[in-house]
């Protein structure tokens, strides 16, 4: 029987299509999987789901109601539950109070009934086999149970569809065992899920069927048992996926960067060298310690031992500043954390690094700073009304771009970019990494941090892998793929 | 939030005459309490207006530094008192120095901007609340001026008893009260001018320099100012020194006014005056949004407020209570507007379908 029905769900973003008539159908007790790249659309999916969006056309049913543009708590009500990548748990109370939030029992005095409510916690958790003390601080929970946590705390309210968004990326292989044991003990028991995952093997283990989305598109959906792990690949990616090589063996200049024993908070005893138009690819799980790199590098924070040097020039570390006049730039992880600065124009945000560089001439030339726009656009193709336009009103790729244009300006010989696609569209994706290839050419160095590694792929000469803060494998490019460099950065040989 | 940021931009981006009057609303606060003046005092001259500015001079400067603060995303509690520790001071060294103004005005700058490089370590570098700093520096600016004014010996007070007094024996004396008191042809007070003077150079500053870019940087995301090379906690601190600086100038605006300060009652509740004076003018407390300018009319906005109560012959005890109302009525309007406009826009969409 059918639960949960989204029909031809349209949505634009400032007339910008992010969803084109999607449809996904979930039965009752089913775990359906809901695949696509970054970008495909499935959060905007789930959040129109929930409420947060107002769906620009289209119909939702749940349970034989209409939940159309219901509203989140009405959704809620209804009894579906999302399950957020980053938790909504309040970290300061206890296990119990969460579950109880705006729900608390209360003796005839009207005081709180905690004995009740922790027992009723405890029965709770038992039923579901979760290993949680109803009376532990959230903050002191593991990962793995604030997941859990948060699962139990749905199911307490009546919720019958629960949302699982990339549950496992916190996880280690034994905790996603368990949360797979209780997912599976709930589906018997009647209870559906919609989980969003991009590891193949886990959808391939749990799921019972599927939907793919691409670029905003329905695509396809079926039984998991009908499919293979290629073919949902491959319907995921698209055709994209063959055109996207553009890489080529490069004259490689003199040495630019080197490592030598380098260490820091996350990382020991690096050896790296770089030369002038190389791109370097680092990737590991993560927690590997290659973002801690580059940081480090970046002089946010201090190395601990070793030698850093730019063209022959050491570092003494822990100074941005002196990285930068250094020619060293870094395009940091987490855009809008890191990069983005709200309250400011496109132009203000591009020119901002150049302008703390040149900070000893005090006004600022509008015309010189608009041409530099203008060129940077041209070359990076940013789509922009204009240079006054809000740094919020693009795209997420636009947005990097102008904040890659950011550190072109600022002359920088070593681009640091640590997971510069992030939140990017697939296309968008393409594009940066042409970008980056093409500014490899014009002489650029650059070390990208990345866990997607097909994106490497296309781009990296050599691919240093991580494990546990250490290099442990260089792939030249043509032994870049998906599968080695899966083995050495999970350590799998060492082990075997 | 994506929704909400998207809406923002569009309303930033919006070149409409609606657009253009939301981000100047402090210039309409400004003229409608001006006209309310206007009535109320039955015709205005031209001398009337001019004394807007000289009475907005003292509380018009140091609401600057205080906007340049807020801008950063920090506050100043201790700007009232540091108003009157530094006129205090500068009275002894007025009396001291045989009346020499060039070494009373280096003075009163130069220890301004050592009161506010103290806020600004603590707050820049130590990373202390910003809020718990200077409410600190409050309670011991206040206390310090008020306790050195019962224990120096009374000739460098000027023989007052509780007050700093300039000594009107000195030569200088006539010359530094002319400064604070006299009007330059067409009836601009000298210190209403200086006001201006000021207002223009940290206009200039903030809108076309890189100094301007990394205040507004800081206050709108430190993280990313942070890694887009500018140092944070150097920033954070210079705007408290230059703040300091500002209180410095003003508090040797007040003595040439008042040729005496009060240690208990100068700058009294000024460090409130200040903040609403930046909020009405627009400026983001929670940093990186707001124009300077807007500080001048709000600063002009609240001496106004005090001439029609003045006018309308009322007890001036009610005066804080119309200037609480008027800046709860702004701030309501500011927020409530866009939430009708979103309710009554959706409905009518609602309507429509």
């Amino acid at each position: 029987m059918e639960l949960l029905g989204m029909r031809d769900i349209h949505k634009s973003f400032s007339g910008v299509p992010v969803l084109r008539g999607v449809s996904l159908s979930v039965q009752e007790g089913e775990v359906h999987a809901l695949l696509g790249e970054n970008g495909a659309g499935k959060s905007t999916l789930m959040n129109i789901l929930t409420g947060a969006y107002a769906c620009d056309s289209g119909t939702i049913t749940f349970a034989g109601n209409d939940i159309t543009n219901a509203s989140i708590k009405q959704v809620e009500d209804a009894g579906i539950a999302f399950v957020h990548q980053e938790l909504n748990l309040f970290n300061d109370l206890l296990a119990y109070e969460n579950i109880f939030l705006g729900q608390e029992l209360t003796n005839r005095f009207g005081s709180l009934d905690k004995g009740k409510m922790i027992s009723q916690a405890h029965d709770l958790f038992t039923r579901l086999g979760v290993d949680i003390d109803p009376c532990a601080l959230v903050d002191d929970l593991k990962p793995s149970e604030k997941q859990l946590l948060e699962i139990s705390r749905a199911l307490f309210r009546n919720a019958r569809l629960l949302i699982l968004d990339e549950p496992t990326t916190a996880l280690n292989t034994e905790e996603v065992e368990h949360l797979f044991s209780i997912v599976r003990g709930l589906r018997k028991g009647g209870t559906s899920f919609i989980f969003i995952s991009h590891k193949m093997p886990e959808i391939f283990e749990l799921c019972d069927s599927y939907t793919i989305l691409r670029n905003g598109s329905f695509i396809k959906s079926g039984r998991i048992a009908d499919t293979t792990p290629a073919e949902a690949t491959s319907l995921m990616v698209g055709a994209s996926m063959e055109q996207r090589g553009s890489w080529q063996p490069r004259e490689l200049g003199d040495e630019v960067l080197r490592l030598e024993g380098y260490s820091g908070n996350g990382f020991r005893n690096v050896d790296l060298s770089v030369r002038r138009g190389e791109v370097i690819g680092l990737t590991g799980l993560k927690g590997c310690g290659s973002s801690e790199l580059m940081q480090t590098l970046f002089g946010v924070m201090r190395p601990t031992g070793g030698v850093a040097s730019i063209s022959g020039t050491k570092l003494h570390g822990g100074s941005i500043h002196e990285a930068m006049r250094a020619g060293v730039a870094m395009l940091p992880a987490d855009r809008k954390e890191n990069s983005v600065v709200p309250d400011m124009s496109l132009l203000e945000n591009m020119c901002l690094s150049e302008q703390v560089l040149s900070a000893k001439s005090l006004p600022i030339s509008r015309s010189r700073e608009v041409e530099r726009f203008d060129h940077y656009k041209r070359l990076l193709g940013i789509k922009a009304p204009s240079p006054d336009a809000n740094i919020n009103s693009l795209s997420g790729g636009n947005q990097q771009k102008v904040f890659i244009a950011r550190w072109l300006n600022t002359d920088a010989s070593v681009l640091l970019l640590d997971n510069p696609t992030q939140g990017i569209d697939v296309g968008a994706k393409a594009e940066i990494y042409r970008l980056i290839l093409g500014l490899a050419e014009a002489g650029k160095t650059g070390l990208i941090n990345t866990l997607e590694i097909p994106e490497l792929k296309e781009v990296a000469d050599t691919c240093y892998v991580f494990y546990e803060g250490e290099v442990v494998k260089a792939l030249p490019h043509d032994q870049i793929d998906e599968r080695t460099v899966m083995l050495y950065s999970t350590n799998s040989l060492a082990t075997a | 939030m994506a929704v909400k940021t998207m809406e923002e931009g569009k309303a930033r981006s919006g070149g409409s005459l609606l657009g253009a009057l939301k981000r100047y609303s402090f210039v309409l606060v400004f003229l409608a309490i001006y006209i309310v003046y206007a009535v109320v005092s039955g015709g205005l001259t031209v001398g009337a207006t001019m004394n807007i500015f000289r009475h907005s001079a003292v509380i018009g400067i140091i609401a600057v530094g205080m906007g340049l603060i807020c801008l950063t995303g920090d506050i100043d509690l201790s700007v009232g008192s540091m108003l009157a520790f530094v006129a205090g001071f500068s009275v002894v060294v007025f009396n001291q120095t045989q009346g020499s103004i060039p070494l009373t005005l280096l003075f009163a700058l130069c220890l301004g901007a050592l009161c506010g490089l103290l806020n600004g370590v603590l707050v820049g570098v130590v990373e202390m609340p910003s809020f718990i700093v200077t409410l600190a520096t409050m309670l011991i600016f206040r206390s310090l001026s008020q306790y050195e004014c019962q224990h120096l010996p009374s000739e460098l007070i000027g023989n007052g008893s509780s007050v700093y007094r300039m000594s009107s024996t000195l030569p200088s004396y006539q010359a530094i009260y002319q400064f604070g008191n006299g009007r330059l042809p067409g009836g601009m007070p000298i210190v209403g001018l200086i006001l201006l003077l000021v207002i223009i150079v940290f206009v200039y500053l903030l809108t076309s320099t890189k100094f301007g870019k990394k205040v507004y940087a800081v206050g709108s995301n430190a993280r990313a100012a942070r890694l887009a090379g500018i140092s944070v906690p150097l920033m954070r601190t210079l705007v408290f020194v230059i703040a300091g600086a500002l209180i410095g100038l003003a508090a040797f605006l007040w003595i040439a006014m008042n040729a005496s300060s009060d240690p208990a009652t100068t700058g009294k509740s000024y460090e409130m005056y200040a903040i609403a004076a930046v909020v009405l003018g627009g400026i983001s407390m929670s940093g990186g949004r707001g124009k300077l300018l807007g500080v001048l009319f709000g600063a002009m906005s609240y001496t106004v407020i005090d001439k029609v109560i003045i006018a309308l012959k009322m007890d001036s005890l009610i005066n804080d209570t119309i200037k609480g109302v008027i800046l709860i009525l702004v701030i309501l309007i500011q927020i409530m507007g866009p939430k009708l406009k979103d309710r009554f826009g959706k409905s009518k969409a609602g309507a429509s379908e």
